[in-house]
């Protein structure tokens, strides 16, 4: 792993401080709007309580809104002529993937953290079991989501582009049950988009696949199943379209 | 202008006796929705070791795409590149071959020394990172953003990327493109420096002049193909070709125009009113069939710019494509 190179990637991430605040900030300011300071935040729930709940699905958010950008802008990047300069060295292809695989990684991991901080400190409960598997699971889910960043900047080629999937992503946590605890129909369509198997998979230390509603009603529950599958085959509707569109640039070239 | 270089230091491909580049019959030929382009068709050019060699031919010609071909950035549809007996990646992974591209290509919230670190880091063992800022002469501007640096300097950086593995076959793709005058002899003035070091140089422009300047032999390309190549002083001498204009005769002056247009040295024939002007890269044959053959009158011959010898030696290939 050549650290020189990511060393650079972090201080370019830390110079951009549009940047820093959507992705490390907001989430965290979500968070606390949403969950240290309601009433509800001291429900038991699960494995914990409402508050872990929300605070899980905040840094869920702040992880994909991270990973999307990386991802966009490597493909940006290499598009507009990096990956040319980078083809006159030695590093070899799946050597800047690891690199830009580890920043996204690490960039995922500053909302995260802020969150957890911020969490612990104003009254997210749970067993030390469901704060570790949650944490993992939204850090880790969210480098999947590195790529639809990599297909819109490979797609439209443009920093623009890469700011319009960033948003994309707010929409997306709508539809997904990410923000909203929704019900009926709108959490039936829910079940089939991109970030409702993450965020599920991500939460279910804590609920053990229990669905809440805003006022409190049980709307059942998801089998482990059915998040594991949602976020499998939007993985890999994603990777299909990220090789197409890789393939598509070559030719192009 | 002549520049004198010392001899090469003996190279290990030296040793062996590989040409640093060796192109045989490459083509590559481009899929686009209005049906395949033929970007390089047939290209034949064997490079040895401390030569410096421009590629010279307008905007179009397939230079570009040649050298992206030579550097590995590309596959070629048919054909081969070799440098220093090597596929080109390779060549390129073990620092033997660097170049410095066309605009692009660098991130614009780097510093110009973070840059190069990045660089740098991607090989084993890089020449050291200030002494590379030092040679290319980015010493003042070395903490600036790439953003915030001129054309001029961003090139000079690609260039101080291109110095890091000490390479033996240094490659330029229009290097001086968007430069002003001042930058542009700057440039060249380092150049000279690097090329003295023994380096086997091979760039790529659309300026006869920077052709004539700096290089020891000129290879133009028109269409894809090689048109012309040897030493400089030769090709100059037969790309700065003379114009002739004369009068032609009322009767059978489109006979007459056929004629000279068949004509060997007659690169190029244009009607202006009853004068006809030729291009000529043989202005004694053109004057001799006009006088002669033709009849023509108010013969005029004038030695042409660097500029229209540049269109003698590559609109030749242009008018063979056509008569195809």
């Amino acid at each position: 792993m050549n650290t020189t190179y990511l060393g650079l990637e972090l201080r370019r991430f830390a110079r951009d401080r549009a940047n820093l605040f959507f992705i490390g900030v907001l989430p965290a300011f979500f968070y606390i709007i949403f969950g240290a300071t309601q009433a509800y935040g001291g429900s038991p729930l699960g494995n914990g309580n409402v508050a872990l709940y929300i605070l899980v699905s905040m840094a869920a958010y702040g992880a994909v809104t991270a990973t999307v950008g990386v991802g966009g802008m490597a493909a940006v990047e290499r598009m507009q002529g990096w990956g040319r300069q980078l083809g006159l060295t030695p590093l070899r292809d799946g050597g800047f993937v690891l690199v830009k695989i580890t920043l996204a990684v690490v960039v995922a991991l500053l909302p995260v953290t802020l969150i957890a901080v911020i969490g612990a400190l104003t009254g997210a409960e749970g067993t030390t079991v469901a704060w570790t598997l949650s944490l993992l699971a939204v850090a880790g889910g969210a480098c999947v989501f590195a790529l639809f960043g990599l297909c819109a900047g490979l797609a439209f080629r443009t920093e623009a582009a890469v700011s319009a999937a960033s948003g994309m992503v707010v929409v997306l946590a709508f539809l997904g049950n990410v923000f909203v605890p929704l019900s009926g129909t709108l959490l039936a369509i829910a079940k089939f988009t991109p970030l409702y198997g993450y965020v599920a998979l991500a939460r279910y230390p804590v609920t053990e696949g229990r669905l809440i509603s805003g006022d409190g009603a049980s709307l059942g529950s998801d089998p482990l199943w059915l998040p594991l599958l949602n976020l499998g085959v939007w993985s890999a509707v994603l990777a299909v379209a990220a090789v197409l569109l890789v393939r598509r640039g070559r030719e192009r070239q | 202008m002549t520049h004198t270089r010392p001899t090469a230091p003996p190279s290990p491909a030296a040793a062996t006796g590989a040409p640093a580049v060796e192109l045989r019959g490459l083509t590559k030929t481009f899929a686009t929705r209005s049906g395949d382009v033929a970007a390089v068709r047939g290209v034949d050019l064997r490079i040895e070791t401390g030569e410096v060699v421009a590629v010279l031919g307008p905007n179009g010609a397939g230079k570009t795409t040649t050298i992206d071909m030579l550097l590995g950035l590309t596959s070629p549809t048919g054909g081969s590149a070799e440098v220093f007996g090597r596929p080109p990646r390779d060549a390129v992974r073990e620092g033997r071959v660097s170049a410095v591209l066309q605009t692009g290509g660098l991130l614009r919230d780097l510093t110009v020394r973070e840059t190069v670190r990045l660089i740098a880091s991607t090989y084993d063992a890089p020449a050291p990172v200030e002494d590379v800022i030092d040679r290319a002469g980015l010493g003042a501007v070395a903490s600036r953003m790439v953003s915030k640096c001129s054309g001029g300097e961003q090139q000079r950086l690609r260039f101080a990327l291109a110095l890091l593995p000490d390479p033996e076959l240094l490659v330029l793709d229009e290097p001086t493109a968007g430069m002003d005058v001042t930058a542009r002899r700057d440039f060249w003035r380092v150049m000279h420096a690097e090329a003295a070091r023994g380096r086997t140089v091979v760039f790529a422009t659309h300026y006869l002049e920077e052709a004539d300047d700096f290089a020891d032999r000129i290879v133009v390309v028109a269409q894809g193909r090689v048109v012309a190549d040897g030493p400089t002083a030769e090709i100059r001498s037969r790309a700065v070709g003379r114009t002739v204009h004369a009068t032609l005769p009322t009767t059978g002056r489109d006979d007459a125009v056929a004629t000279l247009r068949r004509l060997a040295g007659a690169a190029d024939v244009t009607v202006q009113g009853d004068r006809v002007r030729v291009v000529a890269t043989d202005s004694d044959a053109v004057a001799r069939t006009l006088l002669v053959e033709l009849d023509a009158h108010d013969l005029e011959i004038l030695t042409g710019s660097l500029d229209e010898a540049f269109v003698a030696l590559t609109g030749a290939a242009q008018t063979t494509e056509e008569g195809r």
